[in-house]
């Protein structure tokens, strides 16, 4: 079992730096890939991207430029310069969720290391040996996949996945911003009108809209699960934190930064005040994504989870289903 | 000239298809294309669709348009290498890794990227061309001038669908169905249908049509929320889809009567055709095309609404309620 681990998260623009305290993390994706006119992109904003990066280095944390999730032909000047930046600044890696773009970056910057992100689909590993001769050095594989999935794709192709282990997992991403049809109604404007903490919600199903993308509702939690996570080779967490509040970004990563360091040292134990941290954030509830070959917002419990998946010996204080319907709002 | 493709999810589809005028036909094999398994064939039904597709002068093309799991690979090498057997014109995909490892195994196959694979911008479609794709479907919501930059800056194929909806995201892009539920049904061939999972080969439970409240935090801000989700019957577009040069033209609805497939294609073969004969120069007057349009866009939408409701219906039944029944 590996030693040593990542814990990351996002952030979308220097108010958001600027405000959050950043010390559980080892490294920092900086952008918003959902909508160019999110309140003062990193991405859109040179200057800003450039300070910002500057700003996470001068923490000790690694700095990692991300990029749009859907890229039209419109964007791609947009990117070279984001990309410009991340090269003349000694950005540490960047992030691409499109092909396309691979191909971009590799052409104008073979020295910037290619994180491939969540929205490239990458599904099989056969997809990821392509990305791999591309120039990939790591992968978010799709969501959509269980961790056996991911597992033979790490082994078989011997490239680090970084998992999204806790947060709002992305459902979809869309050209079209729902939330300007409600500008008049509201009296509020874009950008304001996606930082209002939105839930679309119907009986028991429930997702967050940030208005070109969806979000789950329920925060995917793999808390239970860490020491498994760590016995399959998994050094690579991510904290989907970009449309949350600066509290959980340091709240939730600070249980996460202690979890993954009792994990990563081989003890299999969870503390109650972790959960309550946990269920303090969750504002819907809990879930495992499709880590487990079920319904992403499932919450299939410790015991079940481990089985399911083949991580590790359930513990002794394993979470049970029963506790966690208690946080389930 | 202009390709118009056609769906088929059953036999009699296809003679509708070709009877009335596709030049090309794609069916889905059972698990592995982006429908419902109750629309797709087992392996003698495309055997047969491509005898029938040929017999009529039509080619016939095999969506294999799934992310499937890595696992299921060497399957769909051995389903790729029956079919190309039979006889296939193509093989319609959307996985990277399986069109590269298909490209490397049939080199002389054509492979068509899929909607799925969700082809953005110029640098994308190059990238598909490096691993093996020679012609790439559109996304539906590029927009002519996108287009016409991709037409003139990349030797490939293009292919626009005509006759669809727009979904509130991008194809290939969305999760939504399978967060909300996940049914994991292996069929009587080992195939993993992800009935669910639209990206994965199962159906789609629609969620984003549901009918949504709003709310910030714990207050609701409005009662009823619709993602977008138009139909869009291309026909303003047609005209200048074919002056641009555009290879194909796609028809979807694998889920629909075979009358009204047949019916859908017969409009789309009598428009093209008359637009290709009529003097170039001259105006072409679309208004009795958009009058005959009404009448099957009627039809098509009162099937999917019906569709639609069933499916969210399906969408709301708990999994573990379906396994006990089966």
């Amino acid at each position: 079992m590996a030693r040593s681990f990542e814990l990351n998260t996002t952030l979308s623009n220097l108010r958001d730096l600027k405000a959050s305290d950043l010390s559980p993390y080892d490294a920092i994706y900086l952008g918003n890939i959902t909508c160019r006119l999110y309140e003062a992109n990193l991405l859109e904003r040179p200057d800003d991207l450039r300070e910002a990066i500057a700003a996470v280095k001068s923490q000790g944390l690694k700095a990692y430029v991300t990029s749009y999730a859907a890229p039209r032909n419109d964007f791609l000047p947009r990117l070279r310069k984001a990309f410009n930046v991340a090269a003349e600044a000694g950005a540490d890696a960047v992030e691409v969720h499109n092909l396309g773009v691979l191909k971009i970056v590799r052409e104008a910057h073979p020295e910037l290391p290619v994180h491939i992100g969540g929205f490239a689909n990458v599904y099989t590993d056969a997809g990821a040996e392509v990305l791999k001769r591309f120039g990939a050095i790591r992968i978010t594989p799709n969501y959509e996949l269980s961790l056996e999935e991911i597992g033979q794709i790490q082994r078989q192709v011997e490239i680090p996945m970084e998992l999204l282990i806790h947060g709002k997992m992305p459902l979809g991403i869309s050209d079209y911003c729902f939330l300007l049809e409600y500008e008049e109604a509201w009296g509020m404007k874009c950008p304001d009108l996606c930082q209002q903490d939105l839930f679309l919600r119907q009986g028991n199903w429930a997702m967050k809209s940030i208005g070109k993308g969806v979000l789950s509702g329920h925060d995917v939690c793999m808390l239970a699960h860490l020491l498994g996570l760590a016995v399959e080779g998994h050094t690579h967490f991510r904290i989907e934190a970009v449309s949350e509040s600066p509290a959980y970004r340091l709240e939730v990563g600070r249980v996460y930064r202690e979890a993954l360091e009792r994990a990563f040292a081989g003890i299999d134990r969870t503390e109650e005040r972790w959960w309550e941290t946990i269920r303090g954030h969750a504002r819907i509830g809990l879930c495992n994504g499709f880590y487990f070959g079920k319904s992403g917002m499932e919450y299939v419990g410790a015991r079940r989870g481990a089985e399911a998946s083949g991580l590790g010996r359930p513990g002794t204080d394993l979470l049970q289903l029963s506790q966690v319907k208690g946080v389930i709002r | 000239m202009i390709e118009l493709l056609a769906p088929a999810g059953n036999l009699e589809m296809v003679e509708e298809a070709v009877r009335n005028g596709a030049n090309a036909i794609y069916v889905g094999p059972h698990g592995w294309s982006r429908r419902r398994d109750a629309f797709e064939m087992d392996d003698a039904g495309v055997r047969d669709s491509i005898r029938i597709a040929h017999h009529g002068g039509a080619k016939l093309r095999v969506a294999f348009n799934t992310n499937m799991q890595s696992k299921e690979i060497p399957d769909l090498l051995r389903r790729m290498e029956t079919f190309v057997g039979y006889g296939a014109d193509g093989a319609i995909m959307t996985d990277i890794g399986a069109i590269a490892v298909v490209h490397r195994q049939f080199p002389e196959l054509i492979i068509h990227a899929s909607i799925g694979a969700n082809i953005l911008n110029d640098a994308d479609v190059a990238f598909y061309r490096e691993i093996g794709v020679s012609q790439v479907v559109a996304d539906t919501k590029l927009t002519l001038k996108e287009l016409a930059s991709r037409k003139e800056q990349l030797d490939v194929g293009i292919e626009i669908l005509i006759h669809a909806n727009y979904c509130y995201t991008y194809l290939g892009k969305c999760w939504m169905s399978p967060y909300h539920r996940l049914e994991r049904t292996i069929d009587d061939a080992g195939k993993d249908l992800f009935k669910g999972s639209p990206n994965r080969g199962g159906l789609d439970y629609r969620v984003c049509l549901e009918d949504w409240q709003l709310y910030s935090g714990d207050i609701k801000w409005e009662e009823h929320v619709a993602l977008k989700n138009d139909a869009f019957f291309l026909v303003d577009d047609i005209p200048h889809l074919i002056d641009l040069g555009v290879h194909c033209l796609k028809i979807q609805g694998r889920e629909y009567a075979v009358s009204l497939v047949g019916a859908i294609v017969k409009f789309y073969r009598d428009l093209i055709d008359t637009y290709e004969a009529h003097p170039k120069g001259e105006q072409f007057d679309l208004m009795p095309w958009k009058a005959r349009l009404a009448t099957i866009q009627a039809d098509r939408d009162g099937q999917r609404s019906k569709g639609t409701q069933a499916l969210l219906e399906e969408g709301r039944i708990p999994v573990a309620a379906i396994r006990r029944r089966d």
